[in-house]
């Protein structure tokens, strides 16, 4: 683990070093947004950019998160850390449940049964249970100070995400890089292949998919950390699109174009639109440039690029 | 009870129509069209727009927005649409879903954003085995059925229609055949257009108008499609008016739950019966 660590180092510092470079371009506030948003479309890229499904509901795992930490703060125990692990383990638990019947499907049907969950995950919060999930208001959260964890704090808040994001970074490189990780993109490439390997792809499937949306769940758990108040909004189905604009943005399957898309994203959506009214529009216009001219995403533009400066020909 | 599912059967027969075209496009061009949605909700406005120059004429309305829709859906088949043929099927997702955005924006824009009210274009009820119905639901089932069986002669009979059932089946043996697959695709996509607009048209006065209306429906109608079948005329059909059953009777014990019961459904016939696509 630690001479992993070693090896990934470089890695973390420069990530490290890219948050401190826009702290003061956004703001210590949008800063943080941005690092949990980046957590949260490492999270998507896993299934969409590693294993090759397109997730229409992934809001279900951000909300189940973030509802989870405020309903366990609320009733059980205002320590932070026990509220973070319990929503974890719920972002886990919802991807054990509905993994079998998820990641059956392929394509279309993947994309859809995900946003038929969360549909009803959205009415469950929204009207089914009001009662506890405050309905459209929403409801507040207040977590205690543990030792120097104060997170109404705006630095404690800011340094627990940016290292919640390298920690999650490092996982997910290091899962990658494992023989599951190539498993998981030869599924993308051809499943039917994988299973004359004699693997049994549903298993390791299934086992994305939890790994995925136990990271969105802990990104929900986060922004409500930071936020300290849950809405509907955080379980709201229409919001998809925003995690797929930012893994197409910066490029599908790999890790560093989700942290350049959940940025650029986050920084599009908070400045365009104030000066944009009609922001869904250039949204749209954007998605479909994007799949229409630039499918590789800046990080694949960047890296297509130096490739053609380090080895002195063009393609 | 009797209202009740007469109501099933109303929402039954629009989801047939709007569904119809959405299951034919899935099943022909393996392709999800979120922009189906979007036609739903330009006929129902559409509509608005042009009763008060029809004098309220409702059935003269509907069919110049049918007609309306035409030239709309055929710049997003040839525009949008056809270059995603053979792609990934995740970017025909989200390139659909674009067009639902500029589409919904451009809504808001022309129309405004809150909800527009309409009444009952017929305003007569009737009663039958002591239950009073408004005209008007009863009219939408039989058009529905209408629908359905010029549908099934349709595809049955004319050339048009064999060429794409045969493509449902087996679009490179078709090809094969010298027949431009691609050309046919069109055609069934701009008919699905126009029955998605004639649905927007016939639930307008059921519920309001407003830009968001066709998620929702498209949600349920992709529900409809998935549990009768991609490509399946019949299927359709009897899932349409299962799935509208639901929906209504789940509303009259539980309002706020009825289009959630759908994917409950949904998720149950999708367990025993997974689709590969």
């Amino acid at each position: 683990m630690i001479a992993q660590l070693r090896k990934n180092i470089l890695d973390l510092i420069i990530i490290t070093a890219g948050f401190f470079a826009v702290l003061p371009i956004f703001g210590i506030n949008r800063a943080t947004d941005f690092i949990i948003f980046c957590i949260f479309v490492l999270g998507f890229n896993l299934l969409y950019g590693y294993m090759g499904r397109l997730s229409f509901g992934h809001m279900l795992y951000l909300g189940i998160g973030a509802y989870t930490i405020t309903l366990f703060a609320e009733h059980v125990s205002k320590n932070p850390f026990l509220a973070l692990i319990a929503s974890i383990l719920a972002g886990a638990l919802i991807g054990v449940i509905i993994g079998p019947i998820v990641v059956r499907t392929t394509g279309a049907c993947f994309a859809l049964i995900n946003l038929a969950f969360n549909q009803v995950g959205y009415f469950l919060a929204l009207v089914a249970l009001s009662r506890w999930t405050g309905g459209e208001d929403g409801m507040s959260a207040y977590f205690n100070k543990i030792a120097l964890f104060d997170f109404g704090k705006k630095p404690v808040i800011f340094g627990f995400c940016l290292f919640s994001l390298l920690f999650t970074f490092f996982i997910l490189k290091r899962l990658l890089s494992s023989p599951y990780g190539i498993l998981i993109k030869s599924i993308k490439e051809n499943e039917i292949r994988v299973k004359f390997l004699g693997y049994n792809t549903f298993k390791y499937k299934w086992i994305a998919f939890i790994i995925s949306t136990t990271i969105s769940s802990f990104a929900g758990a986060l922004s409500i950390l930071n936020y300290g108040y849950v809405t509907p909004s955080f379980i709201d189905p229409t919001r998809a699109v925003e995690v797929i604009f930012a893994t197409l943005i910066g490029g599908a399957g790999s890790l560093y174009g989700a942290l350049i898309g959940g940025v650029l994203y986050m920084a599009i959506s908070n400045y365009l639109a104030s000066y944009l009214s009609r922001w869904e529009m250039f949204l749209g216009f954007a998605l479909l440039i994007i799949v229409f001219r630039f499918r590789k995403g800046v990080w694949g533009y960047v890296k297509d690029k130096f490739a053609i400066k380090a080895h002195g020909m063009v393609r | 009870m009797i209202n009740t599912i007469a109501y099933g059967l109303t929402i039954g027969g629009i989801l047939y129509i709007i569904s119809i075209g959405l299951s034919l496009t899935f099943g022909t061009m393996r392709i999800v069209n979120f922009a189906h949605g979007l036609i739903y909700t330009i006929g129902a406005y559409l509509l608005i727009t042009t009763l008060p120059i029809f004098k309220n004429n409702f059935i003269i309305g509907a069919l110049f927005t049918v007609l309306a829709v035409i030239p709309i859906s055929y710049v997003i088949e040839r525009f949008i649409i056809r270059k995603l043929y053979g792609v990934s099927i995740d970017y025909a997702i989200i390139a659909t879903y674009a067009v639902v955005l500029i589409g919904i924006d451009l809504i808001k824009w022309i129309w405004g954003a809150s909800p527009i009210p309409l009444s009952d274009p017929i305003g007569i009820d009737i009663t039958l085995f002591s239950v009073t119905i408004p005209l008007y639901r009863l009219m939408i089932i039989v058009l529905s059925l209408i629908i359905f069986v010029t549908l099934t002669i349709f595809f049955k009979k004319t050339m048009i229609g064999k060429i794409v059932i045969a493509a449902l089946e087996d679009k490179d043996a078709v090809r094969s055949l010298g027949i431009n697959v691609d050309k046919y695709f069109s055609y069934v996509f701009i008919i699905g257009s126009c029955l998605a607009a004639l649905g927007g048209v016939l639930y307008a006065p059921i519920t309001s108008v407003h830009p968001y209306m066709g998620m929702m429906v498209l949600l349920i109608s992709f529900a409809v499609v998935l549990v009768g079948g991609l490509g399946n005329i019949k299927g359709t059909f009897v899932s349409a008016f299962i799935l509208g059953l639901v929906m209504a009777i789940t509303g009259r014990f539980w309002g706020p739950a009825a289009e959630t019961m759908v994917f409950i459904v949904m998720g149950i016939v999708l367990i025993f019966k997974p689709i590969e696509v």
